[in-house]
């Protein structure tokens, strides 16, 4: 009886739409975190009669057929990119990215991974990092006696001494692309690193090719929104339980064949 | 020859079989451009030797239905949608399929493809691409792409030549069974997805409908069984 297995593959799914939402409820107060949702597609089908079968000597077809679909399958948990608000920090490390592009971070195994959380933090040797401690690429050190740090949309970072009025400029932040930033592989931890999908990474100045620009004293919000994933938690619930009342109807329909002398 | 139990038969059968589809479609309830299915019964006429002809109930015709699914704003930038009728064409391994699921990605070299990695093609056929260093995408009704202010391309939208001819397959696509056409009535809404157009209210009902059926022809079987078995008893008794 495969309408038990089918139903099965359709509670599967609704809950891992359960998974994906409360993940993304979760992470509501993430810094730089997008939305994910889960995608899916029906599996293959079953060619119980043919459309286009010979139905009678004189050449009638069948004009439609049966075919039965085997069920539901997870196609993909895709992200939703689109740019958080920002909000006002006053921090000089916060950075907000305003439109496409990520940070670029080098791991502690030397690989680089990508960020859109721009909590940045000083270390005591005054290279700026990530929250993890992570080095930011380019690295960029903050001298002891700097009075403050001033980063503009482009991405150049200047310091202000305290005997000096005038800006030095001390480095030059980048930004990086991707053609297909849905491709790039989740680290946690607001990281991702290039895949295949994603393509080679583009790296960039902020404010070129496509790239947004950088917004100091600021932090991109989370881009959950509770409202759509409430409601969505509603359906895949009610979907749930759909799948779990055709189990329970397949079964008093075997209960029933059993139950013929 | 007793026939009750055999044109029963071909009903239980018939049930079991759109008790599947029932459960695929719900299954498949928050499939993006899923299209729903259901079972046409027809009467099978065999006729007899002599005096009557027997009619049997049995489910070998599939009904798709082409209802326009629901609209959900996702704001993707290659998530779309077709208002209307019409499909996306997709190139497969075995073919060009055509499909109603609008949630597409470029991969890494700049092609639209969908969620499996298969490219969409234009109206004739050929790829389309995407820069991958384009700013703003935009997509027109007509499935125009602009990067930028730049045309680079048109999404292909089509409708089959012989609709009957449609076959479904995994993955949310159509076998066209023949040549395409550009489709007409259609339209294209980028930052959308088109929902499953499943009723599951329907479909639930549906399901009920069909289990008391089945339970009903079983119960059927049953009073049949015991109705030949009693006649066996009587006959039996009457002899000896």
């Amino acid at each position: 009886m495969r309408a038990l297995k089918i139903a099965a593959t359709g509670m599967a799914a609704q809950q891992m739409r359960v998974e994906t939402i409360s993940n993304n409820l979760a992470n509501m107060n993430t810094t730089g975190y997008n939305a994910r949702r889960a995608e899916f597609a029906d599996l293959h089908y079953q060619q119980v009669a043919r459309a286009g079968a010979v139905t009678a000597s004189d050449g009638t077809v069948l004009p439609t057929g049966v075919q039965l679909g085997l069920g539901v399958r997870p196609t993909a948990i895709t992200i939703h990119l689109s740019q958080g608000s920002l909000e006002a920090t006053g921090a000089d490390l916060d950075l907000a990215i305003d439109g496409k592009g990520y940070l670029e971070v080098t791991m502690p195994s030397g690989q680089s991974a990508y960020t859109r959380d721009g909590g940045l933090k000083r270390t005591g040797e005054g290279l700026i990092v990530t929250s993890d401690g992570y080095p930011v690429s380019p690295e960029i050190t903050v001298p002891d006696d700097a009075r403050s740090v001033s980063i503009n949309g482009d991405g150049e970072v200047y310091v202000y001494f305290q005997d000096n009025a005038e800006a030095q400029l001390i480095g030059q932040l980048s930004l990086t692309g991707f053609s297909n930033p849905k491709g790039l592989e989740a680290l946690g931890s607001n990281l991702f690193s290039e895949t295949e999908g994603s393509g080679p990474p583009l790296i960039g100045t902020p404010g070129e090719d496509g790239l947004g620009t950088l917004r100091q004293g600021y932090l991109e919000a989370s881009s959950v929104d509770a409202v759509r994933e409430v409601t969505e938690l509603i359906e895949a619930q009610r979907g749930y339980e759909m799948n779990a009342k055709v189990i329970s109807a397949a079964d008093q329909m075997m209960g029933a064949t059993t139950q013929v002398r | 020859m007793d026939s009750q139990g055999y044109i029963t038969l071909t009903r239980q059968i018939g049930l079991m079989r759109e008790m599947q589809v029932v459960a695929n479609n719900i299954a498949n309830s928050a499939t993006t451009g899923f299209r729903q299915e259901g079972v046409v019964f027809s009467e099978y006429v065999k006729g007899m030797d002599q005096g009557e002809s027997l009619s049997m109930g049995q489910a070998n015709i599939g009904a798709t239905s082409f209802e326009q699914g629901t609209l959900t704003q996702t704001a993707g930038t290659f998530d779309f949608a077709i208002e209307g009728e019409g499909y996306f064409l997709v190139e497969t391994p075995g073919g060009e399929r055509l499909t109603r699921a609008g949630s597409f990605a470029s991969n890494g070299a700049g092609d639209l493809v969908t969620l499996d990695g298969y490219r969409v093609l234009d109206t004739g056929g050929a790829p389309v691409f995407v820069p991958p260093d384009a700013a703003s995408i935009a997509v027109g009704p007509d499935g125009t792409i602009s990067a930028d202010g730049n045309l680079v391309g048109q999404i292909g939208l089509v409708v089959p030549a012989e609709p009957k001819d449609m076959t479904r397959e995994g993955g949310v696509m159509f076998d066209a069974g023949g040549a395409v056409l550009p489709a007409e009535n259609a339209k294209v809404m980028q930052g959308f997805v088109e929902n499953s157009n499943v009723d599951t209210i329907t479909q639930l009902a549906r399901m009920i409908e069909v289990q008391r059926a089945y339970e009903m022809g079983q119960s059927f079987l049953e009073t049949e069984d015991e109705r030949v078995r009693r006649a066996v008893e009587t006959m039996t008794r009457s002899q000896g």
